[in-house]
């Protein structure tokens, strides 16, 4: 991946009548990266790639693919092509015909179409009998193989994907995840993927953009975003969290509800005098330390509580305390170390205060 | 796209507007420009008086118009009840045989109208298919069946069936089976399923399916001539009469007009409350 | 909630019925037609297929023949292009008079089909047009080219439009894409439009009557004969137009089947 953009958009705007789909979005995609844009539906995902993809026209805003304004180029003129959610595959040409299909449209002669849309079913691990398939002859992941391979003869500078995983089951979907961040680094090309699945986002992607009502939210490695969100909703969004409303007095004292908070230990957290901010943790930082065995080092930072419930989940185990002010908190453990409490037993909860973060602001 | 899309569906609808407009809806101004014309005149360039208009209500043309509806709305009444059941089993009971049912109807509808009301003349009339071989044999016949009312109202509900069944069988096919089997389980009766459930989500089948036998049957007029005879004239049939014996083009226009105008009012009114995306299959 | 196994063979006894009665007259017109009287009575006592020879022999139905297949014809490959058209606005694209488009081309479909052809026969004597076969045409067209355009946009209804978009995002044009995409895709609903505009056309009988001017269909010189009284050519005429349009009808039906007979053969 290099640092050379590739894409930028600037002051983009959309809407559709009273509606406003896209506030002034800003974004530089890199050369080559895998870029996931995820968000809730309705957060204008849809509507994003559509305009950058030229299926759409932007209210206000430029769009620019190396230095060059496209946003005005119909979309059969865009360099750019899309994987749809629906895949797209035409049903009534062959499999062969499909992949073909960009290379007819541009002129290319039919021997050679044939000789690359061979070549691009080896690279999707399809064996070349299905050059003469029918669509409707596939299963579920070779079709998304063959929309992939249709997309790739188009020799697109980037490629779009609109939720294409989206209606594949559980396995086939981590399956296909894999080969996509394999085919991501065989071929070089960039990719900007959408999806509302940030499962799907964090395994394959460099960079993850979180977007929130036409807003882009944090840009960041899928790593940062996690452990270092700039905001509740991103927090939130990117799986089960503790949060705890902070507070610095104008003094500088640092007020927060029923959390034990040594003063040296809260001086660390860097909030100003008069700041508001949410402390996070994740569950799986956080660990009862009434237990003997606690094991680790020692937590920085307690909460008292009572346990409610023990979930099952498979490699590890969770649990529901409720805190001091009645709300509900989250530990996760490994299975081994399973905590064997009863509910209504007191438990307190304790982490490190490099194991959690602050979001400043309200 | 949605800039795009706008002008193909501008340029696609032309060539249909251009022969709607030309040739449907350019006729009916000249019928309504003939129905304010003084009797019996071959053009427009005359001054307008609403005397045909005068001449249809002193001529008591409005019983043909009542016949025509009350027939009519009996033709639909009877159809809907003939044909539920079998919409009903064509959506949700018959498996192959749907399509058969599906394809017969539809071939008898390639036969022109004539011939099928003529070929119900060779079956009910005195030494038809149904007399003639009672006669045969039992010895005793009967004076045939045709030439009153009620063979009319049978002629109406044999030509129009196919146009009752299929937007039936279409609403039923909407009405998603859970909802039927949720009612169930939550205890309700056959007759409370139908209506709560079938009755409410095929209402758009229901509508269109009377809306198009009341309309047709409205303004249908082989029937009554060839089954009928002479026991009842229909309101089409004396806009015909106008036109041709009469030589009255106003008076058969303001005849018409009374007729577009109900018709029409039923037909908007109607298909303004249907989706007509949803009921045709419309997927996003 | 299953019908139970009674309720089944009730229904499908009645479906049975039903078909039973929708084809009775023509059973009846079937038996006439081969009845050596000249005056019909059932049961038929001696049969005889003189009528056929006769109405084979006559230049009159030969001429009818003529005409009703140039009206079927001509109305069939104009409604099918207009039904092509019409079914795109009336169900592809999202266009801002859409409803009201939908509203009128359902119109002439509920229009009393006598009124509609007295209309255009004032509407041709306003514009000097003397009546023929060709203004038959016309007037089908009015009546059958919504028909074709409800056939297919049912098609168009089922057809996905990002297959659409995802081929004008590979490169192609408007006219690239139709050709490529959405004719191959609604050529199925835009044959049998143009099967139901042909054997309604050839069927159709009250557009004619007041269209055709000194021309006749079939439908037309079959009424005025039944109308006229019993004329024994008229079931044997009735039988041959029935059979003329089951032809065509089972033509198009296997037509398909033996294409790709033909073309597996061929690959061989």
């Amino acid at each position: 991946m290099s640092e050379k953009t590739i894409l930028q958009i600037a002051g983009l705007y959309k809407r559709f009548g009273d509606f406003t789909a896209l506030h002034s979005i800003d974004l530089k995609v890199r050369e080559g990266e895998f870029l996931a844009i995820v968000g809730p539906s309705g957060s204008g995902k849809t509507t994003l790639i559509r305009l950058f993809v030229g299926m759409d026209e932007p209210t206000d805003g430029t769009i620019w693919l190396r230095g060059q304004r496209i946003d005005t180029v119909p979309a059969n003129k865009r360099p750019t092509c899309m994987v749809f959610q629906s895949l797209a595959l035409f049903p009534h040409m062959t499999v062969g015909r499909n992949i073909e299909f960009p290379l007819k449209v541009a002129g290319v002669d039919p021997a050679q179409r044939r000789e690359r849309a061979l070549e691009l079913l080896d690279l999707l691990r399809l064996p070349r009998e299905y050059y003469a398939k029918r669509i409707h002859q596939c299963s579920g992941g070779e079709r998304q193989r063959v929309a992939l391979a249709r997309a790739l003869a188009f020799d697109p500078e980037i490629l779009f994907f609109d939720e294409p995983l989206s209606a594949l089951d559980f396995r086939l979907r981590k399956t296909l995840e894999k080969e996509l961040k394999d085919l991501h680094a065989r071929t070089g090309k960039t990719f900007v993927y959408i999806t509302h699945s940030l499962e799907e986002a964090m395994a394959m992607s460099d960079r993850i953009a979180i977007m929130r009502a036409g807003r882009f939210e944090q840009i960041a490695p899928a790593d940062e975003i996690y452990s270092r969100p700039v905001s509740r909703f991103v927090a939130e969004f990117m799986g089960e969290v503790n949060l705890f409303p902070v507070r610095a007095d104008d003094d500088g004292v640092i007020r927060a509800d029923g959390l034990a908070l040594d003063p040296a230990v809260a001086a660390r957290l860097g909030l100003h005098a008069g700041e508001a901010g949410t402390l996070m943790v994740r569950p799986e930082n956080v660990a009862m330390v009434n237990r003997s065995d606690a094991g680790g080092a020692a937590p920085e930072i307690t909460i008292g509580g009572h346990l409610r419930a023990e979930y099952n989940l498979g490699s590890r185990l969770q649990y529901e305390v409720e805190g001091p002010s009645g709300q509900r908190l989250t530990v996760e453990t490994l299975r081994e170390n399973r905590f064997g409490g009863a509910p209504g037993d007191a438990v307190t909860l304790g982490w490190t205060l490099d194991r959690c973060h602050v979001i400043h602001g309200d | 796209m949605e800039r795009l899309d706008r002008r193909l569906g501008a340029l696609t609808a032309t060539p249909m507007l251009v022969l709607l407009g030309l040739c449907f809806l350019a006729p009916l101004a000249v019928v309504a420009g003939f129905s304010v014309m003084p009797s019996k005149v071959f053009d427009l360039w005359h001054q307008p008086d609403f005397s045909a208009y005068a001449e249809l209500l002193r001529q008591g043309y409005w019983k043909s118009l009542a016949w025509s509806l009350g027939m009519a709305l009996a033709s639909t009444l009877i159809l809907l009840v003939l044909c539920w059941p079998l919409a009903y089993a064509m959506a949700k009971v018959y498996r192959r045989f749907t399509l058969i049912l599906t394809i017969g109807v539809v071939m008898s509808l390639f036969v022109s109208e004539n011939i099928r009301l003529f070929g119900w003349v060779l079956t009910l009339m005195k030494g038809g298919l149904i007399e003639g071989y009672l006669r045969h044999w039992t010895g005793t016949g009967f004076d045939g069946l045709l030439y009153n009312m009620p063979v009319i109202v049978f002629g109406l509900v044999y030509v129009y069936l196919p146009f009752m069944l299929f937007p039936l069988a279409q609403g039923i096919s909407m009405v998603p089976d859970d909802a039927r089997q949720a009612a169930a389980d939550l205890g309700a009766s056959r007759a409370r399923i139908l209506w709560e459930i079938d009755l409410p989500l095929a209402a758009p089948g229901i509508v269109v399916g009377c809306l198009l036998t009341f309309v047709l049957a409205t303004g249908a007029v082989a029937e009554s001539k060839l089954l009928g005879g002479q026991a009842v004239i229909v309101i089409a049939d004396e806009v015909e009469t106008a036109f041709t014996y009469g030589q009255d083009w106003p008076l058969g226009s303001a005849l018409a007009m009374v007729l577009i105008a109900i018709v029409g009012a039923i037909a908007i009114v109607g298909v303004n409350r249907v989706d007509l995306d949803a009921i045709m299959g419309r997927r996003r | 909630m299953e019908p139970s196994r009674l309720s089944r063979a009730g229904l499908l006894l009645y479906g049975i019925l039903t078909l039973g009665f929708l084809y009775l007259p023509l059973v009846a017109v079937g038996f006439a037609s081969v009845s050596k009287a000249r005056y019909l009575s059932f049961p038929i006592r001696r049969y005889d297929t003189g009528w056929y020879a006769e109405a084979m022999a006559s230049d009159t139905v030969r001429d009818l023949l003529l005409i009703s297949l140039k009206v079927a014809g001509l109305v069939t490959v104009i409604s099918m292009i207009v039904g092509f058209f019409g079914a795109l606005a009336f169900a592809r694209y999202q266009w801002r008079f859409r409803g009201l488009f939908q509203k009128l081309i359902l119109l002439p479909i509920f229009f009393p089909q006598t009124v509609l052809g007295l209309a255009l026969l004032m509407w041709f004597n306003a514009l000097g047009v003397v009546p023929s076969w060709h203004t038959a045409v016309v007037a089908h067209l009015v009546w059958i080219s919504p028909i074709a355009t409800l056939i297919i946009a049912i098609r168009a209804y089922s057809f996905d439009p990002t297959l659409e978009e995802a081929a004008r995002d590979m490169g192609c044009s408007t006219l690239q894409i139709l050709r490529e995409i959405t004719i191959p895709l609604l050529m199925p609903g835009v044959i049998s439009a143009g099967l139901f505009a042909f054997l309604l056309s050839w069927g159709n009988f009250p557009l004619s009557l007041f269209t055709t001017g000194a021309d006749s269909t079939l439908p037309e010189w079959l009424y005025a004969k039944m109308v006229a009284g019993y004329s024994p050519l008229v079931p044997t005429v009735g039988v041959l137009s029935v059979v003329a349009s089951a032809v065509l009808l089972a033509v198009a039906l296997l037509a398909p089947t033996l294409v790709r007979l033909w073309r597996r053969n061929a690959a061989d």
